[in-house]
């Protein structure tokens, strides 16, 4: 049975513990409403950017296109979006799991792929196994806001290295924001450009006038829809880790508040006992004399 | 005699209400856009767009690239890069020739 010292410590450590993670879900509950805020706003430009790329391209020639055309027929670029810091729950856990299982995937299609990280935690989780493969990291891009230029660049190091024929597909792998206690990792293709046949049929069959033309308008969006989506998608991942990181650290604290009481009662049931003791030995040694 | 224009850049909805008239700057040259215009999509080259209620014009906006969708009397207007005229301020300059610039160039903006 441990002493009472030793209960007091460890009540007292299970006490500060609880004090960080109430104040971390405090902070991610402020971060979480910004985010979300900035998330939601992004959505409207994002989904009409890509229903009208979508419906263009259905209605276009898309092997013409340079964004179609795929001469290395192996390699696949998949750009991974997770947290830069831990203690959120299984955001990057879920995210890990997601990536590997598309590796095995490709891996059984007989693909290569390499891998551009934006969050360090993938990265670590990921290194050992694919160092060689990684193009590039990007960490600490979210201070204090997510910027567009952000985005940007990681679409032009994308087209560059799918110009040069070193990718022929892209996929982009982010955890899509619903409330602050579900988010589900998502992978999107970016790269090639090709025909949605789901989305085919729904496309209204309205004849638009194009200035100059479909191609030369095509040729134009495109690269700024995939920045739109990354940037969307960077947006998206930022709300879900704070959503999840809230959800972590609310669940920690009540754990903590459970431990404390167990520990408590656990306490002052021992400090009963030890001085119920003291007064049977006090008493039974007054009655010998 | 209105139609609804949404200006949509990746941060925020920066305009969304019905309209008279809108004059864009086309990648092949200005063009106004009126109730009932045909489906029509273009993009956009830098320049300003000018915005038309009741017959007056009643916001301008600097634009620097974007795609302009027409269809079923529903402008949308995206843009990466586009800020609303009447935010500008004339920063104060000791340098009298740039006040000058700056008021010519503001100027410009609003004729």
């Amino acid at each position: 049975m441990p002493s009472l010292k030793d209960l007091r410590n460890r009540i007292s450590s299970v006490k500060s513990t609880k004090k960080i993670t109430s104040a971390m879900k405090m902070v991610a509950a402020a971060k979480l409403k910004r985010a979300q805020d900035n998330a939601e706003k992004s959505r409207p430009y994002a989904n009409k950017m890509k229903d009208i790329v979508l419906s263009l391209i259905s209605r276009s020639n898309t092997n013409n296109l340079k964004f179609s055309k795929t001469i290395n027929k192996k390699t696949v670029l998949l750009i991974v979006c997770s947290a830069d810091r831990g203690l959120c729950g299984g955001f990057n856990g879920s995210i890990i799991k997601h990536t590997k299982n598309l590796i095995n995937i490709l891996k059984k299609n007989g693909k290569d792929f390499k891998f551009l990280f934006v969050g360090k935690k993938a990265y670590q989780a990921l290194r050992r196994h694919y160092k060689d493969l990684t193009i590039d990291l990007i960490s600490d891009f979210a201070n204090p806001r997510i910027e567009f230029e952000v985005a940007s660049s990681i679409r032009d190091s994308v087209l560059k290295l799918f110009f040069n024929n070193e990718i022929s597909e892209c996929y982009l792998i982010y955890t899509k924001f619903k409330s602050a206690i579900s988010q589900h990792v998502e992978s999107q293709k970016l790269l090639p450009v090709e025909k949605d046949n789901k989305s085919e049929n729904q496309t209204k069959s309205i004849m638009y006038d194009f200035e100059p033309n479909e191609e030369v308008i095509l040729d134009d969006i495109i690269p700024k829809n995939i920045a739109i989506q990354i940037h969307s998608a960077l947006l998206e991942n930022l709300a879900s880790e704070q959503g999840s990181r809230m959800t972590a650290m609310d669940n920690a604290t009540r754990n903590a508040n459970d431990m404390i009481d167990k520990l408590t009662l656990f306490y002052n049931r021992s400090r009963q006992a030890l001085i119920t003791k003291e007064l049977i030995e006090i008493i039974s040694g007054a009655e010998a004399v | 005699m209105s139609f609804n224009l949404e200006i949509i850049s990746p941060q925020q909805t920066i305009f969304n209400d019905e309209i008279d008239l809108c004059i864009l700057p086309g990648i092949e040259g200005d063009f106004g856009i009126l109730k009932n215009h045909m489906p029509f999509l273009t993009t956009l080259r830098t320049g300003i767009a000018y915005i038309y209620q009741n017959k007056k014009m009643v916001e301008t906006f600097l634009v620097n690239g974007g795609i302009v969708e027409v269809s079923e009397n529903k402008c949308t207007l995206l843009s990466e890069d586009i800020l609303k005229t009447s935010d500008f301020k004339v920063e104060k300059t000791d340098d009298k020739k740039e006040a000058e610039k700056m008021r010519i160039s503001k100027k410009l903006y609003y004729s």
